[in-house]
């Protein structure tokens, strides 16, 4: 990147801490977002414009209008055109910081495929909204060295956790299993107000900025918990975790979701009576042939990244993957049924 | 008395409260009387008389577990939170 485009971030610059040499390194830097909900377009948005050179940003859905009010690079043009989160978040990113290389992946982060999604990232960033998924990329994080930031909403409180492998107390250092489905309320049962996801999202930001700009002195060593509804702010002592627990992943180095041995592919979208089907496939989904031998009995509409059609009560929207999540329904072995029905094995 | 916080997802549990001032030496003991009171409460953070896996409980700004579980002592003026698992995001 030439010196004079420099220009445009000239303002944090200014930030002595951050410097012309603290500016240098994130536009070196690639990041990667994991989850493009609320956390995640909080996320991409701060980094996008602060100048981090190449946003990696991973995401399995699609753009609903019940997302608009939290999720801040989206609009209801996106929700008509039937864009994954990825991809339109990667056209708006694209339009705020046309200097850096944004990478939309249209997937299921699973065990298959999470190192090769973050492997070359000098830093993973949680926008997620589950718990398989964050362990997974503890796993991850943990086996390769890299520092990833935690971070979990759910109506006016949210949490953020800094994660420096083997420096730090790592997810399962502090959280040893995640809890079972129904013992957690969700952001489907329990409420989720935008400026909550905001204050988390940036606060992971900064603390972005920070690892990335070279400045790990100043991260927080604390687990932290905003409410923003009750006005409290506390930062838990966490660091003595590291030595005193015997986590199985830090420690014992027992990568349980990574090998597979936890969670699982075709998953409860907890909370939207929704089920998400994963079937692995070598070749891409044939969406105009698909299309035709659905067109007899449902209205089917595709664009190049899904397909939709409903049928026997429930919408299905299918990925050029293979996977389809199928709304309507709250039951594994039914939705795999629908899913064999109408779409194939 | 020592204090126990409530996190906004357990409060129906607790009968919508935020806080709860519970008498005990113990951070099990004022467990033991805020089961007696809320057994729903106790029923969601406790697995028999074992803190479920993903519940963590702070006495202050400190871990329990690197004090001593359960038997960590609790003074009045006290602050012991429950810190829960947050899912969503």
């Amino acid at each position: 990147m030439p010196v004079d485009s420099l220009e445009r971030y000239s303002r944090q610059m200014r930030f002595p801490a951050l410097g012309k040499a603290g500016q240098e390194a994130l536009c070196k830097s690639t990041v990667a977002v994991c989850g493009c909900g609320a956390l995640g377009t909080v996320l991409a948005n701060h980094l996008a414009r602060a100048g981090v050179g190449k946003l990696r940003i991973i995401d399995r859905d699609f753009i609903e209008t019940h997302n608009l009010q939290r999720q801040i690079l989206f609009d209801e043009d996106d929700v008509a055109s039937n864009l994954p989160k990825a991809e339109a978040a990667a056209r708006k990113l694209r339009a705020i910081n046309s200097t850096i290389t944004i990478e939309p992946v249209v997937t299921d982060i699973d065990h298959t495929n999470i190192l090769a999604l973050v492997s070359d990232a000098d830093l993973i960033l949680d926008g997620t909204d589950n718990f398989e998924t964050r362990y997974l990329i503890n796993d991850a994080a943990v086996k390769l060295g890299k520092p990833w930031i935690y971070g979990g909403v759910i109506g006016s409180e949210g949490q953020t956790m800094t994660i420096l492998p083997g420096e730090t107390p790592c997810l399962r250092c502090l959280i040893e299993t995640a809890p079972p489905p129904g013992m957690t309320p969700t952001c489907e049962t329990a409420g989720v107000l935008g400026p909550a996801v905001s204050v988390i999202a940036s606060f992971e930001a900064i603390e972005a900025i920070k690892i990335l700009s070279g400045a790990r002195a100043a991260l927080n060593p604390c687990l932290i918990m905003v409410d923003v509804w009750d006005w409290t702010f506390r930062q838990l002592k966490i660091a003595n975790l590291l030595g005193k627990v015997d986590c199985p992943c830090c420690k014992g180095r027992k990568f349980e979701w990574l090998e597979g041995g936890q969670g699982s592919h075709t998953t409860t979208l907890c909370g939207r009576n929704a089920v998400q089907v994963a079937v692995r496939r070598d070749e891409p989904l044939d969406f105009p042939e698909l299309a035709s031998r659905l067109a007899s009995f449902a209205e089917v509409r595709h664009n190049a990244f899904m397909l939709r059609f409903a049928a026997e009560g429930h919408e299905f929207t299918v990925f050029p993957d293979g996977r389809a999540i199928i709304k309507g329904t709250n039951d594994v072995t039914r939705a795999r049924t629908l899913y064999s029905q109408f779409i194939g094995s | 008395m020592p204090v126990v916080r409530i996190p906004t997802p357990l409060r129906p549990h607790a009968g919508g409260v935020d806080k709860l001032d519970l008498a005990g030496s113990t951070v099990k003991e004022l467990f033991d009387r805020l089961g007696e009171a809320h057994p729903a409460l106790r029923e969601r953070l406790f697995d028999g008389e074992e803190l479920r896996r993903f519940v963590n409980v702070y006495v202050n700004d400190e871990d329990i577990r690197y004090l001593e579980d359960l038997e960590t002592p609790v003074a009045p003026g006290d602050e012991v939170s429950i810190i829960p698992a947050v899912a969503g995001g």
